[in-house]
């Protein structure tokens, strides 16, 4: 947990510097009133304060807790379905919505899960009718089509 | 008399067919997201939020708030029957409701939960509609310099008075607040943060961060092992209370159903804390302290009143104020916003029949779920038999399809995947998410009211602590600052008396 905490504190104070950085040719005050600028300074200033103390404390702890994070089988199945969900999103342009979610559910059940064939067909078509039934039918709302026009 | 007259006027809105039906789907919608583990009442509601884009504001806030308090309903179910709590709130329902359930007493741990919550929300609400018209009428004397520290205090309170590290809930806190920067300037339309992007230059909607930092994330958590579960069994005829079971219970739903009130109030808290509390008092005023941890009825009756108490006590700022005290008021305040509503203190004057139908479907929805949760307990313990692998595909695709709906673009999809991630690394970090989605919502406020504020007082801090008021408010916001850095220095003090008094045993 201690590298786990490490990283948060210095992504912290990285992120407050990107908001100040980022804002720096905005006012700071106008006139009589704060300007664009105010508010991320202030952010950020507080951002770089609270990673500057997480880092401290981390570093000051004698305790050694084990971090949350799963081993390696576990990481390997939040990867896969963290990558599957980029892939979709990546394919929805070119195969349309319908099709993508298609493709995702049955990597998700077939080859993560490893669930068997049928069952994982009749859950793909039953949530991708749910969503076709609710966000298209009911709702009237137009998805990607893509190439294959569904 | 005043509130009875437009309570009876809410009950008019609520008891149309269209608004009895959403508050049963979303009753029925919480129940279920409440006992499958895995997602949260709050993931819950952003997920479905999308859903309620074609329907009137009443309808749509009924059917959401019916997720919100029905899932402390249903996260008894997998407390008892699994031993997985369903959701946060119910940690302490399976301390010893699955004991109880192991020696037969399953249907008495979930009956005397579903009577003790319905007791305790409709005491819980009936004290809403009091109170409500209270605060908000006092509300309404706020200014500029007023609205800005009580949404910093929200936002302090929750880091500093929810579970975990307060310098990480903090941290949770400004990652919100840097989020809400991206876009445009509220004040001088400036561009802020959108390192020449078009799409940011509308800055980042609500619902990608909430479906994305609540729903996406802990799908993720959930996927990192297969979920096997077999719940304990349990018959209609087992959830027949005894005269003695009621007798042992009734003072632990009063002082469970007080606590989380009086702790859902304050931002912050949430159920999670008030089911803690009112377990650790109510294990004090037991006769039978020593079956606590081991399957006493009282225990697992405290909690479960305490957390519905809490879910109904959050409303009261949020409908008086404008001010969200936990994740699902933030997003059902997300909802009103996008719905087209102006919250604050003027809601109840300028929306009534929105903010008393609203009261009066809880009233309602509390009476379903206890018919659902007494006879037909059963019928949903038996939905956690469906393995919980072939759920996963279909919250994603609704996720991701929601997130699209919101403005029909495949960057607010990306958006969601990247606070999935952003959420997940929160989680295992232990960096509460609560505060980082209260602060995406309560940003705007804070900001134009802090700027507004200094242009009055031509840049002078003292705008401040000018009216008794906001000086209130500043020693209520440095006193939730300073509660966590005071417990810890008291900790440090506890432990070294320990030491000093281990060693002179020695």
């Amino acid at each position: 947990m201690k590298t786990v905490d490490i990283v948060t504190a210095l992504l912290m104070i990285a992120l407050s510097a990107v908001v100040m950085l980022g804002t720096r040719h905005l006012e700071y005050w106008s006139e009589f009133a704060p300007g664009s600028a105010f508010a991320p300074f202030w952010v950020g200033a507080v951002g770089a304060f609270l990673g500057a103390l997480l880092l401290v404390t981390t570093l000051r702890r004698d305790q050694h807790e084990p971090h949350g994070f799963p081993g390696r089988h576990g990481f390997g199945r939040v990867v896969g379905v963290t990558a599957g969900l980029w892939l979709m999103v990546v394919a929805v342009p070119f195969l349309g919505f319908i099709a993508s979610g298609i493709a995702f559910s049955l990597f998700l059940l077939l080859l993560v899960e490893k669930r068997p064939l049928v069952p994982s067909l009749t859950t793909t078509a039953i949530a991708v009718g749910i969503v076709y039934g609710v966000f298209v039918a009911w709702l009237g709302i137009s998805l990607p089509q893509g190439m294959l026009g569904i | 008399m005043e509130a009875l007259a437009s309570l009876m006027q809410g009950f008019e809105v609520a008891l149309t067919p269209t608004n009895l039906l959403f508050v049963f789907i979303g009753v029925t919608l919480g129940q279920l997201i409440g006992a499958l583990p895995g997602i949260g009442p709050a993931a819950g509601m952003a997920l479905l939020l999308p859903v309620t884009f074609g329907l009137e504001p009443v309808t749509a806030l009924v059917m959401l708030s019916g997720i919100m308090y029905g899932g402390m309903y249903g996260g008894t179910l997998t407390s008892v029957l699994v031993n997985v709590p369903g959701e946060a709130a119910s940690v302490m329902t399976a301390v010893d409701g699955h004991q109880l359930a192991k020696q037969g007493r399953a249907g008495a741990a979930l009956s005397i939960s579903a009577i003790g919550s319905f007791l305790a929300g409709i005491s819980a609400v009936t004290a809403l509609v009091f109170l409500t018209p209270i605060l908000s009428e006092f509300a309404l004397s706020f200014s500029a310099p007023e609205y800005f520290l009580l949404a910093l205090l929200g936002i302090t309170a929750t880091a500093s008075m929810g579970t975990g590290s307060p310098i990480k809930a903090m941290i949770g806190a400004c990652l919100g607040l840097m989020v809400a920067l991206i876009g445009t300037d509220p004040i001088q339309g400036t561009s802020r943060l959108t390192f020449d992007s078009l799409e940011l230059l509308e800055g980042i909607d609500f619902l990608p961060v909430a479906i994305g930092i609540f729903g996406i994330a802990e799908i993720l958590v959930s996927m990192e092992q297969s979920q096997h579960v077999e719940p304990i069994k349990t018959r209609l005829r087992d959830m027949w209370l005894t005269a003695k079971d009621w007798k042992d219970c009734r003072m632990a739903v009063l002082r469970g159903g007080t606590i989380g009130f009086f702790i859902g109030l304050m931002p912050g808290a949430g159920p999670t804390v008030a089911a803690l509390l009112a377990y650790v008092v109510e294990k004090k005023a037991s006769k039978h302290p020593e079956k606590f941890g081991h399957g006493a009825l009282d225990g697992v009756a405290a909690a479960e009143s305490a957390n519905n108490s809490a879910a109904h006590g959050a409303l009261v700022p949020m409908l008086a104020l404008g001010i969200p005290g936990s994740a699902s008021t933030a997003v059902l305040l997300a909802a009103l916003v996008l719905l087209g509503i102006r919250p604050g203190p003027q809601l109840l004057t300028e929306q009534s029949d929105l903010v008393w139908g609203l009261i009066a479907s809880m009233f309602i929805g509390n009476i379903m779920l206890l018919i659902m949760n007494l006879p037909m307990a059963p019928l949903f313990a038996s939905v956690l038999r469906i393995p919980y692998d072939y759920l996963v595909p279909g919250i994603l695709l609704i996720s991701l399809v929601g997130a699209y709906a919101t403005s029909l673009s495949m960057f607010n999809v990306g958006l969601t995947l990247l606070f999935g991630m952003i959420g997940y690394w929160m989680i295992r970090a232990d960096i509460p998410r609560a505060p980082l989605v209260l602060a995406v919502v309560l940003a705007q406020l804070m900001e134009t009211s802090l700027r507004q504020s200094l242009m009055l007082s031509e840049g002078s801090m003292s705008i401040f602590v000018q009216r008794p008021l906001s000086a209130v408010l500043v020693l209520l916001v440095i006193a939730s600052l300073a509660l966590p850095a005071f417990n810890v220095v008291m900790g440090r003090r506890a432990a070294r008396r320990a030491r000093l008094v281990s060693g002179t045993t020695d």
